[in-house]
């Protein structure tokens, strides 16, 4: 008996912290140019974030995470953000859109041609009088199922701005939409939002690059939604690079329906403790879902990602890799589930889990689950914890290669194989400056 | 003497008409060829008359001893004296041949028969001499692992211990090098003779320098456009498929 | 994470049926079976102190055992039902109704005519000795194995082996079970590790002196008899240093039902350089809650290995574990679960790497046949500071209809930069190419399919000793009937 260990109770940090019902005041007052309906989302998420418990220690969703080191005090929504002088990282990008401390504050517009075939980047707030009802559609309504209820709606209370993207049927775009999310001073909290709707047989390829502007304490609570129609082809790049002291939540829900394919890269480098939920439903046969991760996690930074892959529909994939290379006294939790629904036949499910310990210090958990309800699948899923190779090591070492060096070339390996996924070779490149940052720090 | 009669036979995979009306009558102690090029349907015919539920027969008879096959479960036609040697027979894992063998043997008994365990080894190995096949064999799960080569012995070897009254051979040369080619001709030159009819399903006309059949149908498009002896083998394999292809244009 | 609504929905009818005795009126439609018999000793339905006081007076227990269990049924009760991770079909026993203790059977007014004639075939199928037959059809009390018993016993004995029941087990050798008694598996480490510590009665004690390598494997001699049979057991087997036994419980034959909860608790000491085997073979009837908790520790150098297989009841959760103490220690978990229609199979294995190079193995095979449910539930934990450690699991399942359901969920802790773990995990169903193939070899279906899921345990199945796995064959193609089709 007992597989799992016993609960116990830890003090519980305050349900609401900063996020008090005069902030959420104060925030709607800055949302007077919102539609009724969108204030009224907001409303109804801050009665569930204020009525939901915090997570604590035993609760089944949060299983080896620190539960005890999420707070929501010392936490404010910093003034509307200041212009700032944001390069964009990609000369190929088609579109950029950056925000700051909850605002946009730089954009780079489509060109006049490809606004004329009906491509749409612009921002949460003017969808929301604009288009409406795609927002009523795909903005946060997805179920979650991860745990995160009480932050996700946290989310919805207090978001304050975001990226819209809607792709029309069969437009193909070539380059990638580049959304940036920056947090700056200390104590702000932001809540990023990305939201993209590929339509039938579109193409499209969006990038979520988060970063702090300084090395205060922040708060980062944010999401993306994305739908892939039939046949559409959605690639998105999420790479996460808060201040290293920041608490971090982003929630992920990606559809996919009839023969359309979503990609997903996340990386993680930033932040003291970062928790990742993601959600794919693939609804009709012919989907796609690739779900891949990459993670570095050092000092005694916390890493929580958790996953779930649902198979609705008869010949549908899912192919998860979560990639963590652990260093110093940090820790990892993957937690990922396979569900197979009872009419989802011919299922093609898989998912793993690679640890690379560069520690003695360094934890790595792993929950692979799997719940299958139909017979004719292939379902498989695998999770290794390993040590490097001493053999290696020694080699690395005679080559005059220290520690860091060596865990930095070792780790570049180990990611390789996620980073030569991704089709855009600028993108590769973009990710493996970022990686490249976590070991000059 | 035993007989199978295939009548006007008609098989669809799917909504797919792929064998169009094939007649063929074999007995016992012959040896029938049907040679054609790919897609023409044979492997089906094979698989259609074993009984393969991914095969349904739209229309046509195939009799055993004058009595229907077709409504029959494929195991029953098996228990009946049909034997299919599978172009690609299946692995499967941890049965061993020893034990699946037995299993086949114990249910062609009558109900509280059991099988004479020192009688079924001894006449299993000596099979197995017969097809220069190691008696290690035995021990491992059946087609687990098994090259291409020994897979076939693999089939032949259970032919020899079912003695079916009608064997039908799928492309049991394809796959296979000279040297195994030549074991499995002469395991299945052994079980020749008045108790076995065999039909050979072969693309390429090596494997009849080794079987030696007596009768060689060419089949094309699910049905059989020429029959003949041996010769017309040998002369197929000199003018080629491309022949078949004329002639029939022309008539 | 999904309730199952059909276990959800199910309800305790089954087990209200007992109100009055807990062998009465059981369903006898799914292969249950029982009379009403009169017992000795009963301590009467539903669990209070009075209960607990009841059965130690009964054992003529000393003080300290009858406080051990008071304090057990205090962590019983207090300690909720696991049901944020556990079904929660757990919910649907009632304890009120069930009796925890029950002794010295006087003998049934039933004749072998009078059971059933499918129980009787299923004998018959598995090849269960005679005189077995009649006990587990209830139609003896007690099966006579005294004779065979004290014959092992004696043999045993010569060599300074102790093997004894628990109850004379803590009365005439407290200065040896004492010291390990409950400390493997704390009272507390589940509620029904708690409720086992509270009301346990019947299980073995033994004791193997240093070196002293036990030729035949324990158990199997007396795997009939009274006691084993209660839902309570608890047992704890101790190989002193070098020291090597097998003990075996359970056999395959559905059993004679005298309850609808089992809960037993097995605690297991290898001391340096020690082996000890522990092989468990239960076919539950299909209303039996069989909730286990298993664990042994292992010392430098020893070797614990748990080989399982379960089959029936309405759900089994049992996880056995190896904490690997000593350096160099091994753990092993060998299992097989079969789930079928209302059954689900809750099995797995917990790891604990508490020294440098230890190593643990697990490989779990599961078949769900109709709407069974067989799910694998593991543990692996290295904590800090080790090294050399390495854990290796393997979980396949097998789907046999398109309406069964697996699930696995696995936790896996790993510390520092010196270890290894790998977990894989594979699901599959049985091929329409494979069965058309055995089918073409004049076997039926169901016959294939039989020899399909014997081909799938087979490396499993070939551990347990000769006798159990050809009984454990047979159970498969009776269960494996029906499933087709």
């Amino acid at each position: 008996m007992s597989a799992t260990a016993t609960p116990s109770v830890a003090t519980v940090a305050s349900a609401i912290g900063s996020f008090s019902a005069a902030a959420f005041a104060a925030h709607l007052a800055t949302q007077s140019s919102a539609p009724a309906w969108w204030l009224e989302r907001k409303r109804a998420a801050y009665e569930k974030f204020s009525s939901l418990p915090m997570p604590k220690r035993g609760d089944e969703a949060w299983r080896f995470s620190n539960t005890g080191t999420i707070t929501l005090d010392g936490f404010s929504i910093p003034a509307s953000g200041s212009p700032s002088s944001l390069a964009s990282p990609f000369a190929s990008a088609i579109a950029v859109l950056n925000f700051r401390n909850n605002a946009l504050v730089s954009s780079t517009p489509l060109s006049a041609e490809l606004a004329s075939t009906g491509v749409i980047v612009t921002t949460l707030s003017k969808a929301a009088v604009q288009h409406a009802a795609l927002l009523k559609t795909h903005f946060m309504a997805q179920p979650q199922k991860l745990g995160s209820d009480k932050f996700a709606a946290l989310h919805t209370a207090f978001v304050g701005e975001g990226a819209f993207i809607y792709v029309p049927r069969g437009v193909v775009l070539a380059g990638p939409i580049v959304v940036t999310h920056s947090a700056a001073g200390a104590g702000s909290a932001v809540f990023p939002h990305t939201l993209v709707v590929a339509e039938e047989n579109s193409k499209v390829t969006v990038v979520d690059l988060f970063t702090s502007e300084d090395q205060t304490a922040q708060f980062a609570c944010g999401a993306n939604d994305l739908y892939a129609g039939h046949g559409a082809e959605l690639v998105y790049v999420g790479a996460q690079n808060w201040s290293p002291d920041t608490l971090s939540f982003q929630f992920n829900s990606t559809i996919v329906r009839r023969d359309a394919r979503v990609k997903s890269v996340n990386l993680h480098l930033g932040a003291r403790q970062a928790r990742h939920e993601s959600l794919s439903q693939l609804q009709a046969p012919g989907a796609l879902s690739e779900m891949l991760a990459l993670t570095i996690a050092s000092a005694t930074q916390e890493f929580d990602q958790r996953t779930l892959q649902i198979h609705q529909a008869p010949n549908t994939k899912s192919d998860l890799l979560y990639k963590n290379a652990l260093r110093d006294q940090s820790r990892t939790i993957f937690s990922g589930l396979i569900v197979v629904d009872p009419d989802a036949q011919k299922t093609d499910a898989y998912q793993s889990n690679r640890n690379l310990m560069l520690s003695d210090d360094a934890e790595a958990n792993s929950l692979p689950g799997l719940e299958i309800q139909a017979n004719d699948v292939r379902c498989t899923h695998g999770a290794t914890s390993s040590r490097i190779d001493p053999e290696q090591e020694f080699y690395l070492q005679s080559r005059g290669i220290d520690k860091s060096a060596a865990d930095e070339l070792l780790t570049f390996g180990f990611f390789e194989e996620v980073l030569a996924r991704l089709d855009l070779e600028a993108l590769q490149e973009v990710l493996r400056q970022l990686i490249q940052t976590k070991f000059t720090r | 003497m035993s007989q199978l009669e295939i009548k006007d036979l008609h098989v669809s995979i799917g909504d797919k008409p792929i064998v169009k009306g094939l007649t063929l009558t074999v007995r016992q102690g012959e040896v029938h060829a049907i040679m054609g090029p790919n897609g023409t349907g044979k492997s089906t015919l094979a698989k259609a008359i074993a009984g393969h539920p991914d095969y349904s027969i739209t229309s046509g008879e195939v009799l055993l001893d004058g009595k229907s096959l077709l409504q029959l479960e494929p195991d029953e036609r098996a228990r009946a004296g049909i034997f299919l040697a599978f172009q690609y027979p299946s692995e499967i894992p941890g049965v061993t041949i020893a034990n699946f063998l037995r299993a086949s043997l114990q249910a062609r008994l009558a109900e509280g028969e059991e099988l004479d365990a020192t009688a079924y080894y001894k006449r299993l190995y000596s099979k197995m001499d017969l097809l220069k096949i190691d008696r290690k064999f035995t021990s491992r799960a059946v087609n687990d692992g098994f090259s291409g080569g020994e897979k076939k012995r693999c089939e032949i070897l259970q032919m020899a211990m079912l003695e079916p009254a009608f064997a039908l051979m799928d492309e049991t040369d394809s796959g296979l090098d000279i040297d195994a080619l030549r074991i499995v001709s002469e395991g299945v030159n052994a079980l020749r003779g008045d108790k076995l009819g065999i039909v050979m399903i072969t693309h390429y006309q090596r494997l009849l320098n080794y079987i030696v059949p007596d009768f060689v149908h060419v089949m094309w498009d699910g049905r059989i456009v020429k029959s003949g002896d041996k010769s017309l083998a040998l002369e197929l394999e000199a003018k080629g498929y491309d022949w078949v292809k004329k002639e029939l244009i022309s008539s | 994470m999904k309730p199952l609504t059909e276990l959800d929905a199910a309800p305790a009818a089954v087990l209200d049926d007992t109100s009055a005795n807990p062998v009465e009126g059981i369903d006898q439609s799914a292969g249950n079976f029982s009379y009403k018999v009169d017992y000795a000793f009963d301590a009467g339905t539903g669990l209070t102190e009075d209960t607990v006081r009841y059965i130690s007076s009964v054992k003529k227990e000393a003080p300290w055992i009858l406080e051990f269990r008071l304090k057990a049924l205090k962590t019983f009760f207090d300690k909720p039902m696991p049901t944020h991770w556990a079904t929660k079909d757990l919910e649907a026993i009632n304890f009120d109704k069930i009796r925890y203790y029950l002794s010295q059977g006087q003998k049934p007014k039933r004749t072998w005519d009078e059971v059933p004639d499918d129980i009787k075939r299923t004998f018959e199928r598995l090849g269960i000795p005679e005189q077995e037959r009649k006990f587990l059809a209830g139609v003896e009390a007690q099966f006579d194995s005294e004779a065979a018993y004290s014959n092992i016993k004696e043999i045993v004995a010569k060599q300074g082996v102790i093997f004894v029941n628990s109850t004379e087990g803590l009365r005439e050798h407290p200065e040896i079970f004492k010291k390990f008694f409950g400390k493997v598996i704390p009272t507390g480490d589940n509620k029904f590790s708690a409720l086992n510590s509270a009301v346990f009665s019947g299980g073995s004690f033994i004791y193997v002196p240093p070196g002293v390598k036990v030729a035949q494997p324990l158990q199997a001699y007396f795997r009939i008899n009274a006691e084993n049979f209660g839902q309570f057991e608890r047992t704890l087997i101790i190989a002193d240093e070098g020291a090597e036994v097998v003990y075996m419980e359970g056999c395959t034959a559905p059993k004679f039902s005298t309850s609808t909860l089992h809960s037993a608790v097995v605690e297991l000491v290898a001391l340096k350089g020690a082996k000890i085997q522990y092989i468990t073979v239960q076919n539950w009837a299909a209303n039996v809650f069989n909730l286990v908790t298993k664990r042994g520790v292992a010392h430098e150098d020893a070797e614990i290995k748990w080989i399982d297989c379960n089959i029936g009841s309405r759900l089994t959760m049992k996880y056995p574990g190896v904490v690997l103490k000593g350096k160099r220690a091994r753990g092993e978990v060998i299992s097989i679960a079969l789930a079928n229609d209302g059954q689900h199979q809750d099995t797995g294995a917990k790891m604990i790497h508490a020294a440098d190079d230890t190593t643990s193995n697990v490989v779990s095979k599961s078949i769900s046949v109709g709407q069974g449910r067989a799910t694998y539930r593991g543990q692996v934990h290295i904590p800090k500071h080790l090294k050399g450690c390495k854990n290796n699991t393997e979980c396949d399942a097998l789907l046999i209809n398109t309406n069964s359901r697996t699930d696995t969920y696995p936790a896996i802790t790993v510390r520092g930069d010196k270890n290894s773990t790998q977990h894989e995990a594979s699901v599959s169903k049985v091929s329409e190419d494979m069965i058309f193939y055995m089918q073409q070899r004049g076997l039926t279906e169901g016959q294939a399919m039989s020899l399909a899921v014997n081909g799938f345990i087979n490396d499993l199945a070939r551990q347990f000793p000769m006798e159990y796995s050809v009984e454990l064959k047979r159970l498969i193609d009776l269960e494996m009937e029906g499933s087709v089709g």
